[in-house]
């Protein structure tokens, strides 16, 4: 569903952040991306997702070349979600604005029916319907903004560190919720996480990023398995 | 009492529809554009521009409104888009220097005198014992059903969250497929629209002169701030504490403190009250009255 080939990104004039990047993601699978503060990851989703124009290299999505296709543009005709690392909630809107803008161009009847189920799923947005997303907590705020991406059902997942800022409890129930929704309707998820242990548990496969490179990529099993691999890179967190 | 009512009211909607627009783009681009004290004028110009031509009032007025509207759009994507690149207070800068270019324009288009809509004038009437003018009472009527309409159209509609979902959060907004460009653009537009009927109303009110974007300059950047820059309806309340302020510093009798019986100060001291205002907000409450987080469009 995702193939990025050989990208080459950076901001404004500065130097390239990512230094020819290849990776795949299929249909009903979790892949995660790992490695340590500043190597590229979140630049990395934000070039597949589309706010950054690749230098060179290219981005399919479904079989198509999108690689110059804003985000707004993805989101509407190629079914991607996108939930960003930081403020990733409309802070000065209530939690059903939120959940709103997240259907947008959805009809009445295919909303109410998403909300609703999302309003049982995730019973601490039930609560504060009405509330300002600046109101909640860290952990649900992560929740609205997880909810709000996966109203639109997309078919293209793009999630910066959804287990930011929650409690290990949390954590635990955001990943399965997160693993449900590959199995359940099969979508296509990357994932940049910095817990990575937690990550691998859920994950199909992995890209380790070290440098804007791709320094591992292994089916998570292995890597979870390989002592090596967690002396070096994972250490019980990656730092 | 009454009197200093009506008269805060009334002043008040002279500067509320102009503020409300200068906080509302700036809610989008994030750098008050002084400029659009000038696209009222241009607003009036042009509408009595259009009645002269012979087009009956309230379509001049409302094509002038959306012409204005279009005159903003191309201003801000000629010149204020790039300026914004470089740094917001470039930005800033940019739009004062528009603004004197705007007015040299009036000067040389429509002279330096007066003008005024040509509309039956009915005589005053009194209402509580206040004079009030038939003219004023449409006109704060429909500068309050315009604030209504923008209030509805900004809270009530999917375009007015998406509105103050691009304000508040522009990237996130772009994630859920809204084009920003596209609703930046809008109400750059719409800024300019509410702007030119400011600026209509005031010339149905009374007249409208070359200098009246600038003197209105500082009251209307003061209601603005005071309100809490980007969140517009506080810009009404802006607009309200400001005409209370004008219209107290102009008939406080200040004889009792000089010692004399009767020390008034005269109108042209007016300004000074938003310029105080403006001074102590920006010290003591620098992002407005309201506290922290408002509800920005
Ligand atoms: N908006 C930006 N403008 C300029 N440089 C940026 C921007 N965002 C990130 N960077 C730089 O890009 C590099 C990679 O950042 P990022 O992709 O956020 O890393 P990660 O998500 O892996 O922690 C860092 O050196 C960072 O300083
Ligand atoms: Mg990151």
């Amino acid at each position: 569903m995702i193939e990025a080939q050989d990208l080459r990104a950076g901001y404004g004039d500065g130097a390239d952040i990512l230094n020819g990047i290849s990776l795949t993601a299929g249909r009903k699978e979790l892949v995660t991306i790992l490695g340590p503060n500043g190597c590229g990851k979140s630049t990395l989703l934000k070039t597949i997702a589309g706010y950054l124009k690749p230098r060179s290299g290219g981005v399919k999505m479904h079989g198509k070349d999108v690689s110059t296709v804003p985000i707004h543009e993805k989101v509407r005709h190629h079914r991607v979600g996108y939930v960003p690392q930081t403020d990733n909630v409309f802070r000065s809107l209530t939690v059903a604005e939120n959940l709103r803008l997240g259907a947008r161009g959805l009809d009445r009847a295919t909303t109410a029916r998403r909300y609703d189920a999302l309003m049982e799923q995730y019973p601490v947005l039930a609560s504060k319907q009405g509330r300002k997303a600046s109101a909640l907590s860290g952990g649900e705020r992560q929740i609205l903004s997880l909810a709000r991406a996966l109203i639109a059902e997309p078919e293209i997942l793009l999630l910066d560190e959804p287990s930011a800022g929650l409690s290990p409890l949390m954590l635990h129930e955001v990943f399965d919720a997160i693993a449900g929704i590959r199995d359940s309707q099969g979508m296509c998820i990357v994932m940049v996480e910095q817990n990575a242990f937690e990550a691998l548990g859920v994950a199909d496969r992995a890209y380790v990023l070290s440098l804007g490179q791709v320094a591992i990529h292994a089916p998570a099993r292995d890597l979870l398995a390989d002592p090596a691999m967690r002396a070096l890179y994972l250490g019980g967190h990656v730092a | 009492m009454v009197q200093f009512i009506f008269d805060t009211l009334f002043r008040a909607a002279d500067l509320a529809l102009i503020a409300v627009a200068l906080s509302a783009v700036y809610s989008l681009i994030r750098f008050p554009n002084v400029a659009l004290v000038q696209y009222a004028v241009v607003g009036a110009f042009v509408g009595m521009a259009l009645q002269q031509q012979g087009v009956p009032i309230v379509p001049a007025v409302l094509l002038a409104s959306l012409l204005v509207g279009g005159i903003a759009q191309v201003f801000n994507a000629v010149i204020f888009q790039r300026l914004l690149r470089l740094d917001p207070a470039i930005a800033l800068i940019g739009s004062l220097a528009l603004s004197m270019v705007l007015s040299a324009g009036f000067l040389l288009g429509f002279g330096p005198a007066a003008q005024r809509f040509s509309v039956q004038v009915a005589p005053a009437t009194r209402v509580f014992g206040v004079r009030v003018t038939e003219m004023q009472v449409l006109t704060g009527g429909l500068t309050v059903a315009i604030l209504i309409a923008f209030a509805l159209l900004l809270f009530r509609t999917p375009l007015g969250r998406e509105m103050r979902a691009v304000s508040t959060n522009p990237v996130l907004a772009a994630a859920t497929g809204v084009n920003t460009a596209r609703v930046t653009g809008l109400v750059v537009f719409l800024s300019g629209v509410i702007a030119a009927l400011g600026g209509a109303m005031l010339a149905l009110r009374g007249s409208v002169s070359i200098d009246m974007g600038t003197n209105m300059l500082l009251p209307v950047f003061a209601a603005a701030i005071l309100g809490g820059l980007g969140n517009a309806f506080g810009a009404v309340f802006g607009a309200i504490v400001i005409a209370a302020a004008e219209t107290l510093i102009t008939n406080l009798n200040f004889g009792p403190i000089v010692g004399q019986d009767h020390v008034f100060l005269p109108a042209s001291y007016a300004p000074a009250a938003s310029f105080a205002l403006l001074v102590a907000v920006l010290l003591f409450r620098p992002r407005g009255i309201f506290v922290s987080e408002v509800t920005r469009v």
